[in-house]
């Protein structure tokens, strides 16, 4: 659905990108990570045909972004990271404007109107004016800005930031509404908690290279060397311990909120070994769990080294 | 719809005169030009009034008639040329600076249908001006000396030079990024077209051939200013001393040639000193005259004035526009920039 290949771009002197490529099919969602200035905002410009490229080319749904940029603007989404809404509108009305302004049909925009306030819980808002709504109101309204043509790929440049924890979680579990509505999804975004929920995909980048690509865990398996499991016992830390440390998989045992965390190398059936090894020894095991969440080791991991 | 009603009426129209007509600025805007005009039209009319009470005569009347609406026009002009570039020169700058112009690139709005839709909406809010100043117009007729026709033509060219504004304002818009930058330019470029062209006529002048046989006619580029034609159409009567160089021709031989202004915007001229051509020291020495309101000479001899000012500001409008059109694109398909990517 989306393929960039050795996309780069100058300014002036300075490498914004530097042969970024990475790959994303149909129905995924993709999460663009990287530090400030890394590169997210100049990659996802360019694929939304806002910005030419030095050199290399991205493709959005077979249509080059620079060839065919109308064709790429019938095919995509586009929410940016910082935007402006129009005084002396309402929502109904902002709506209402950028449909028309994608050549939707005038009998149907009241209705897409309709339909997207309500999908971003805007209904009751529909005649209030724009520039009084607050800011997660207004990243919701962008979203649903960003839908009015049924587009196939959305490009959502940090749409949660700046929201409060609820308006967060309300704007992820829109997002997975539009995934199982069979979008494909770039979201570039500092919560990487959110993103190992959310995506399916991730691509890590970083001063303009892009540092790993391709599933979640298979990326947190790539730059991460090791696993953990989180053991809880029922008031036997120190004999739990004893017995873990000897254990040739486990090379590290801490004590993490009265659980203990065990740092061990292996797949599943290590872990069964190790489970297998504290009930031999009398442990009486509350909680047993592997720890997901790497994605924030794998990140300090890829922007911290060259890899 | 078909391609040309789409392009005509596009949605940035409608939403442009949603936000204009809803704030209080422009009811404000109109309530003042409406009060600036009306009230410089008051004061002709008093003046003209308290005059004609002594010694009213038909001729003084329509010559009443002629002073008001030439006053008004040229009022209206310059007052037009105050609004018009701030109607555009924020059109595209400002939708830079509150950071929506991203979302109206990424719709299947061309770019040449936005600023379409910015300059018709800025266009239809100066003819609404334009409708609004009729009623003070029709004072003129109360005189006479003003026919229909004039009124049209002067406000015909009052609206093309009002769209040139317009258009050059919206270039300035889209050339730069910030709207302060772009408001003086349009400003500066406005200055120019009204004033500047004219200053052109003072300082280059056209010279006086004594064997021309046509009448002497002022450089084209004064023919810019909106201000000459409506001159023109308001005296009903060539401009006869402006453009000219008159009195000096041949100074550097000791030689010369006079010109005085005779009625109905005749002019006489002798040769002073130095006989040159068929001219002889102290001969009454009669260049031809310009006849009715055509341009005698030049480049568009024959033409109106107001056919010359329209024409030349239409085309400057198309060039600003074509400019504009080719600025404004993020990703912009000019041919040589192809090229020199597919170089690199």
């Amino acid at each position: 659905m989306i393929a960039v290949e050795g996309l780069t771009k100058l300014y002036g002197g300075r490498t914004a990108l530097d042969h970024v490529s990475f790959e994303v099919p149909k129905g995924e969602i993709f999460g663009f990570v990287g530090p400030n200035g890394a590169g997210k905002t100049t990659t996802l410009r360019i694929l939304a045909a806002l910005l030419e490229p030095t050199a290399g080319r991205a493709l959005v749904d077979g249509a080059d972004v620079t060839e065919h940029p109308d064709l790429v603007h019938e095919r995509l989404g586009y929410m940016p990271d910082f935007f402006g809404v129009y005084d002396q509108l309402t929502a109904g009305e902002y709506l209402d404007f950028y449909a028309a302004c994608y050549r939707q049909p005038k009998a149907r925009r009241k209705k897409i109107a309709d339909d997207l306030l309500e999908l971003v819980g805007l209904t009751d808002r529909r005649d209030q004016a724009v520039d009084t709504l607050s800011r997660g109101l207004k990243q919701r309204l962008c979203l649903a800005r960003a839908l009015v043509h049924d587009p196939a790929v959305l490009l959502l440049d940090e749409p949660a930031s700046g929201l409060d924890p609820r308006a967060r979680v309300e704007m992820r579990e829109i997002l997975k509404e539009l995934q199982t509505m069979g979008k494909t999804i770039i979201i570039s975004s500092h919560i990487l908690p959110e993103l190992t929920e959310l995506c399916t995909m991730i691509g890590i980048i970083d001063q303009g290279r892009m540092r790993a690509t391709g599933p979640v865990q298979e990326v947190i398996r790539q730059l991460t060397t090791g696993r953990r499991l989180r053991i809880t016992v029922l008031g036997q830390k120190e004999e739990a311990a004893a017995v873990l440390k000897p254990l040739p998989a486990v090379h590290e045992v801490v004590t993490v909120n009265g659980a203990i965390e065990a740092h061990y190398d292996g797949d599943d059936a290590a872990a069964a070994g190790i489970l297998q090894a504290l009930t031999a020894a009398g442990i009486k095991v509350s909680g047993f769990s592997q720890l997901e969440g790497g994605l924030e080791d794998a990140f300090m991991k890829a922007t911290s080294e060259d890899i | 719809m078909n391609r040309i009603a789409i392009a005509l009426w596009n949605p940035i129209v409608a939403k442009e005169y949603r936000s204009r007509m809803r704030t209080w600025r422009s009811p404000l805007a109109m309530t003042i030009y409406i009060l600036l005009l009306g009230g410089v039209g008051w004061a002709i009319f008093s003046s003209t009034a308290s005059s004609a009470r002594n010694s009213f005569n038909g001729a003084q009347a329509a010559n009443y008639g002629q002073v008001l609406f030439l006053w008004l026009i040229l009022f209206q002009m310059v007052l037009l040329a105050f609004i018009t570039p701030a109607l555009t020169a924020g059109a595209v700058s400002s939708e830079r600076e509150r950071q929506t112009i991203d979302l109206l690139f990424v719709t299947k709005l061309p770019a040449f249908s936005i600023l379409w839709g910015k300059l018709l909406a800025s266009m239809s809010f100066v003819i609404l001006l334009l409708l609004l100043s009729v009623p003070i117009f029709s004072l003129v007729f109360l005189f006479g000396g003003i026919e229909l026709d004039q009124v049209l033509i002067a406000f015909l060219v009052t609206a093309v030079a009002a769209l040139t504004l317009g258009i050059i304002g919206l270039a300035c818009s889209t050339a730069f990024k910030r709207t302060l930058p772009a408001t003086v330019s349009a400003y500066g470029a406005a200055f120019i077209l009204l004033a500047g062209s004219l200053l052109f006529g003072l300082l280059f002048p056209t010279d006086i051939n004594p064997n021309a046989t046509k009448a002497p006619a002022p450089p084209a580029v004064t023919y810019l200013s909106p201000i000459l034609p409506l001159v023109v159409i308001g005296m009903n009567a060539p401009v006869t001393g402006y453009g000219i160089r008159n009195g000096v021709y041949n100074m550097a031989q000791g030689g010369g040639m006079a010109c005085s202004a005779g009625p109905n915007g005749a002019q006489s001229c002798y040769m002073t000193t130095v006989p040159i051509g068929k001219g002889a020291v102290g001969q009454p020495f009669n260049p031809p005259q310009p006849i009715g309101t055509t341009i005698p000479s030049g480049l568009f001899s024959g033409w109106q004035y107001w056919q010359a000012t329209i024409t030349m500001q239409l085309v400057i409008s198309l060039l600003a526009l074509i400019l504009s059109a080719l600025l404004l694109p993020p990703i912009r398909h000019l041919p040589w920039r192809r090229r020199a990517r597919v170089v690199a």
